[in-house]
């Protein structure tokens, strides 16, 4: 249990500086927290946006609104902006940067000035990419596959590359300032076994953002080279192999999609002991398994070549791999599932969304081991099954996640309660709208639709209108928080330190936190989600 | 701060001995050693490599932790190597075209 | 003196000895990024040197071996005398400090100054690739993908000392305003991580580059 560290001063992190430099040359990890949330929201609705056009787009089999080349830019355009400009940064780059000193007892994290310069480098990098995509975009796919991105694509491939590596050493500088956070910062007592899980998965996400990431740099600056060269590095006919590229690619892309669902897994286990009021079940193989998913998940990247080349060999150990990876997510949902038995359930909106995380992430992970199945592979693979299996973990999963996490925390962030009933009824909006959106592309892609396909044959229309339908409705189910959220900051009621009764150092201090997060260094003597053991502070509080 | 913990001496011994590990390995090269010439060049560089990280940079006398992140960037580019380079090895191996 | 020192640690530390030791975990994190960077190159590398042998072998004799080996002693060198001003900052030596980091950013130079020579010598013998490379003998693509990756891996390192050196100049001019003391020198420290580790990567370009066609 923590020491009492109530801060009783007048001003918090938001008042004590005004004025739109003391936001821009900030170096305190909260409001830097918040310029990413800014930035993020931004880049989720643009991409959101060119989804929007997608589905419009695919009502009728001949597409009424664009011709193929334009929904290439359009697909291409979505991926890259939800990958690399709303998923990678959103659940560490808001919430993380938040959260993780103020979890750990410290001021601040590692290198404030870093973290701030993290944050104008993914601004830079999305302007970047922004200025490739006005200019005309790109359509090679987020994938950037060779040779048609190298030599034959006429589109701003080097543009939108450039922005996406610029972008990439925001990623780097953010790994490593929470690595070294988390090891060095910690408050006394505070050992590795009484962290709480959310910095478990976070110091996992961060491992694979300093080691993957280089190795998509490099990758794209070679695309870069043989675009402008034509040199040959994947081309065939000088003597290159395009599989090069898809293997190097993969190596980090692959890998991302940890780092996508990672920090969904840290949210979700904060969530789930406060709203069941027991502690994490089998916290110890939670905390391993965050280890083992981010080690694992580097070894499966072949899974992505099953019908590009590689060798049967190759495939047979990737495949093996991958169904090794699927085993520390498992463990994960079953103790989730486990620490709600018995427990003293709330439904609370952030217990909505971690809820309906539970259920859609594993529906995305089984569809996963689908796709790991090489027979299986070759007759789904680039159908829309993958699609629907992608979207179930990152919107199904990390979207869901990362909306039940700013729920959670926008009492701590902003001292205001958010209007429950609304955001109850949104979180269903959500739910529905994603699963009418996206179960009938499984059957789509089994009966045989490509994805980025533009046009499809008229038998399939119909499951296209369920989809496109399940699409407004989620799109209403997104804005709907965009608009009671920013009301709730500047009418919601106060919420006070610690609105959900929850352990954790986070909620011993006030809401909003002062700038320094503590008053005093508090000193942990307890493991974490020690419900019972702090019965008495927390109803206190 | 408390003493150097490094000597000069044993910096000059460092640096006589990664000379001597230049010379070794260009004479080594003119070896006709067919695939195993990149094999002794890449073996030499390492450990001019372990040399430099542990003397010059003080890899020996930091934290373990240090030790450790180093020795996570040497395993994960390994295992980027084997698992890309496994692909190429066993290409051809079956009877069936692009297999 | 201790003032000077204390007033350094900025506040989200607790103590002098906790700065140090993140702000040095967190240089090698960095650098271990950097084996990941250069690490894509080298295994693309690897499989194109498994699959045409003799191009690359052709390749490779037409290094200069003399300039590079001369390359590597420089480098090897420089990274000695910045080992050395690591030193001399530990024991508060401001002048010798000053002196080793003007050596090491000499031998620098002279490791591009050599660089570049060898660059224009390749342009001169026609192999420089998409400027001017002409090949006479079997699989001359092949060939070329040996120099694509040549120019791009030295190119890449070369870019890498480039930034070494600027950032020496900077530690050179907080040495000589005198920012630093025998208490707080991590700056020149971590310099010294990148400034070694650049020379790391260049003993590894010189065996793969300069090394396997000497004995054609």
């Amino acid at each position: 249990m923590a020491s009492q560290v109530l801060a009783q001063t007048a001003t918090n992190y938001l008042t004590d500086k005004q004025g739109i430099l003391s936001w821009l040359l900030t170096t305190d990890h909260k409001r830097i927290g918040l310029l990413y949330t800014a930035s993020i929201t931004g880049f989720f609705f643009v991409g959101g946006f060119f989804a929007v056009l997608m589905r419009l787009h695919l009502l009728t089999p001949r597409g009424a609104l664009f011709g193929p080349e334009t929904y290439n830019k359009l697909f291409t355009m979505h991926g890259i902006i939800m990958v690399w400009f709303f998923l990678i940064p959103s659940i560490p780059s808001t919430l993380g940067n938040f959260l993780i000193p103020m979890m750990i007892g410290a001021k601040d994290l590692a290198f404030p000035k870093l973290n701030l310069a993290s944050w104008y480098v993914f601004m830079l990098g999305g302007l970047v990419t922004l200025v490739a995509l006005v200019r005309g975009g790109v359509d090679t796919g987020w994938t950037f596959y060779t040779p048609f991105s190298t030599t034959y694509s006429t589109t701003y491939v080097v543009g939108a590359a450039l922005g996406i590596f610029i972008a990439g050493f925001s990623s780097i500088m953010t790994g490593i300032n929470f690595i070294a956070t988390i090891h060095r910062m910690r408050a006394p007592g505070l050992t590795w076994f009484r962290l709480p899980i959310f910095i478990w998965s976070h110091y996992a996400t961060s491992l694979i953002l300093v080691l993957a990431t280089p190795v998509l740099a490099i990758t794209l600056l070679m695309v870069g080279v043989e675009r402008i060269f034509q040199v040959g590095i994947f081309d065939p006919a000088l003597g290159g192999d395009p599989v090069l590229f898809q293997h190097m690619f993969w190596f980090y892309s692959h890998p991302a999609v940890y780092v996508m669902i990672l920090p969904a897994m840290a949210v979700v286990s904060e969530i789930i002991p406060v709203f069941s009021r027991r502690p994490m079940f089998g916290y110890t193989a939670v905390a391993y398994s965050s280890m083992a998913i981010a080690v694992v998940g580097f070894l499966v990247w072949g899974h992505h070549l099953f019908v590009a080349g590689e060798s049967v060999y190759s495939a047979l150990a990737f495949s093996f791999l991958s169904y090794l990876v699927a085993i520390p997510s498992a463990i994960k949902v079953f103790n989730w599932t486990a620490t709600m038995v018995k427990g003293s359930i709330s439904w609370d909106t952030p217990m909505l969304y971690a809820i309906g995380f539970l259920g859609l992430f594993t529906i995305g992970g089984m569809t996963g081991l689908f796709l790991a199945a090489l027979g299986v592979d070759v007759h789904v693979t680039d159908t829309y099954f993958v699609v629907a299996h992608f979207h179930y973990i990152m919107v199904g999963g990390a979207v869901m996640a990362y909306l039940g996490g700013v729920h959670y925390w926008w009492p701590k962030i902003t001292g205001k309660m958010y209007p429950e009933g609304l955001a109850r009824l949104s979180a269903l909006i959500v739910f529905l709208g994603f699963n009418l959106t996206f179960f009938p592309q499984f059957v789509l892609g089994y009966l045989g639709m490509p994805r980025r396909y533009a046009a499809y044959p008229d038998e399939f229309q119909f499951l296209h209108v369920l989809s496109t339908a399940g699409a407004s409705i989620l799109g209403v189910g997104y804005v709907l928080p965009l608009c009671y959220l920013i009301w709730a900051w500047k009418y919601g009621k106060d919420a006070g330190p610690n609105p959900w009764r929850a352990t954790g150092l986070e909620w011993q201090t006030s809401s909003p936190p002062p700038a320094h997060n503590f008053d005093v260094t508090p000193i942990v003597t307890g493991p974490a989600y020690d419900f019972e053991g702090m019965k008495e502070e927390l109803n206190l509080g | 701060m408390a003493e150097p913990v490094i000597s000069t001496r044993s910096y000059v011994f460092t640096y006589l001995a990664l000379l001597a590990l230049t010379l070794i390995t260009t004479l080594l090269g003119y070896l006709p050693l067919g695939p195993f010439s990149m094999v002794v060049a890449i073996a030499i560089a390492a450990v001019q490599a372990c040399l430099i990280a542990g003397f010059f940079m003080q890899g020996l006398y930091e934290a373990a932790l240090v030790r450790v992140v180093a020795a996570a960037g040497v395993v994960w580019f390994l295992i980027m190597a084997t698992l890309i380079l496994t692909d190429y090895i066993t290409r051809g191996w079956l009877p069936f075209p692009g297999k | 003196m201790a003032d000077h020192a204390a007033s350094l640690v900025r506040e989200q530390f607790r103590t002098a000895e906790q700065q140090r030791e993140t702000e040095t975990l967190g240089m090698w994190i960095f650098l271990a990024t950097e084996v990941m960077f250069f690490g894509g190159l080298f295994v693309a590398f690897t499989v194109y040197r498994m699959y045409y042998p003799q191009a690359f072998g052709a390749g490779s004799a037409d290094m200069n071996i003399l300039l590079g080996s001369i390359n590597t002693v420089v480098l090897i060198t420089s990274s000695f005398t910045m080992a050395l001003a690591v030193h001399s900052a530990e024991v508060g030596n401001r002048r010798l400090l000053a002196f080793l980091l003007v050596a090491t950013m000499l031998l620098g130079c002279v490791f591009l100054g050599v660089k570049l020579t060898e660059y224009y010598q390749h342009y001169l013998d026609h192999k420089m690739p998409s400027v001017w490379f002409e090949y006479a003998g079997p699989n001359a693509s092949k060939v070329q993908m040996f120099f694509v990756f040549y120019f791009f891996m030295t190119g890449l390192h070369a870019l890498h000392m480039v930034v070494g050196i600027g950032v020496l100049l900077v530690i050179l001019a907080r040495t000589l305003a005198r920012s630093f003391s025998a208490e707080y020198y991590t700056p020149v420290a971590m310099a010294g991580l990148y400034w070694s580790f650049v020379d790391i990567i260049w003993v590894f370009l010189f065996a793969l580059f300069y090394l396997q066609g000497l004995h054609i």
